[in-house]
């Protein structure tokens, strides 16, 4: 009896409780909590190594694409005809698109073969971790909870059901991704010209010496600056539009709450559906564009470092 | 008729998109570089004030100057290397 009173005051008290659109948007776009990762690990070096939920999404990518790209090139190199038919035909054209559109220009055609695979390895990853935030993978897996599997508070299930998907949408990741390009710039300029005269290629000769002591930290700033931009902007963008969804979404609610439940599924219909449809439209092309400005910009970085003009 | 005026409509407008984005990369470039200084730098300046537990806020402006100064550096580069 005791436990039905418990259970029937946190109903009450929920029912009470106002609906926050911040928390809930923010909930359904951040990393899992750190105090509830899906896999508790020890901390190494102070660096707290539990798999989250961004973590898993990562793997997961990573995974996919790997297996799916090795499959497919496979099977196309063990069979008689040259001519690429299917997915393989499409995975050519978006290897071309790449190397054609954007390393070689960038780069030049001397190192043209040896940027691409980076560079295409960033396209691919990105706009997989970018298109996997639009599919609604754990909403399906959460509504088979509630109404088939009923599963208890602490499973993974559950677990699995708090945060984004979209792990591009994580500051951490699109850090460790500009992090690359940043070890990639300065690895370019250093096979192009020489570890030594990279360095020196940061700043123009013949200069007055005052006007060095003025450069060179510019420059040092502006070599920090290129990867920080390449972060804030992928990771900006793929959580701006994913929280104008629920936003817009969140309507339903606050309207149900304020003018009660009539009112709420009457802007649902009229305004917040066609709204987060037309802007789910939006994020397909907005996917596309970040994957590609992401890569572009990686390009353009490291061409600046090989084609150096002062 | 040049081969890039051949082909279907469709075809040839992403032919453009593309070589239009691709010139465009530089400037975005250059763009994003001075936007990104200025919230680095002023963003780490506002740190350090806060670490410090001053009240005057003297190196978020100093961070925002640099910053502005470094963005438009970059930008500079960006606009003379063209």
């Amino acid at each position: 009896m005791a436990v039905q009173e418990h259970v029937q005051e946190q109903l009450a008290t929920a029912a009470h409780e106002k609906f926050n659109a911040g928390k809930v948007i923010i909930e359904h776009v951040s990393n899992s909590r750190l105090q509830h990762p899906l896999v508790h690990l020890p901390k190494v070096l102070g660096i707290d190594f539990s798999i989250t939920k961004h973590v898993l999404m990562l793997w997961l990518i990573a995974a996919t694409v790997f297996v799916v790209v090795t499959w497919v090139v496979r099977r196309y190199l063990r069979q008689d005809r040259l001519i690429p038919s299917g997915f393989m035909n499409a995975l050519e054209a978006v290897v071309e698109f790449v190397r054609d559109g954007i390393v070689q220009p960038n780069v030049g055609r001397k190192w043209v073969d040896t940027w691409t695979p980076l560079i295409l390895t960033f396209f691919v990853f990105i706009l997989c971790a970018n298109a996997i935030g639009l599919i609604p993978v754990f909403e399906v897996v959460g509504l088979l909870d509630r109404f088939v599997l009923h599963t208890g508070e602490d499973s993974l299930v559950k677990q699995l059901l708090h945060g984004g998907t979209t792990a591009t949408a994580n500051f951490n990741v699109t850090a460790a991704l500009a992090t690359i390009t940043f070890g990639a710039i300065i690895v370019a300029g250093s096979r192009a010209h020489g570890f030594f005269k990279h360095w020196k290629n940061l700043v123009p000769p013949g200069l007055a010496w005052p006007l060095y002591i003025l450069l060179i930290p510019i420059e040092v700033l502006g070599m920090f600056v290129k990867p920080f931009a390449l972060t804030m902007r992928l990771a900006a963008n793929m959580v701006g539009g994913h929280i104008a969804i629920l936003a817009i979404l969140s309507f339903v609610f606050l309207f149900a709450e304020l003018f009660g439940r009539g009112a709420g599924v009457g802007v649902g219909l009229v305004v917040s559906v066609p709204l987060a449809v037309g802007i789910s439209a939006l994020e397909i092309i907005v996917i596309l564009v970040q994957a590609y400005v992401f890569t572009l910009l990686s390009a353009v970085f490291i061409g600046m470092a090989i084609n150096v003009h002062h | 008729m040049a081969d890039d005026d051949r082909g279907p409509v469709s075809a040839r407008s992403l032919r453009y998109l593309q070589e239009n984005i691709r010139r465009s990369g530089p400037a975005a470039s250059a763009s994003y570089t001075l936007i990104g200084a200025i919230i680095l730098l002023g963003g780490l300046g506002y740190a350090i004030d806060w670490w410090r537990g001053a009240a005057s806020h003297w190196f978020a402006l100093g961070g925002l100057l640099v910053g502005l100064f470094v963005g438009f550096y970059e930008l500079a580069k960006t606009v003379w290397r063209r």
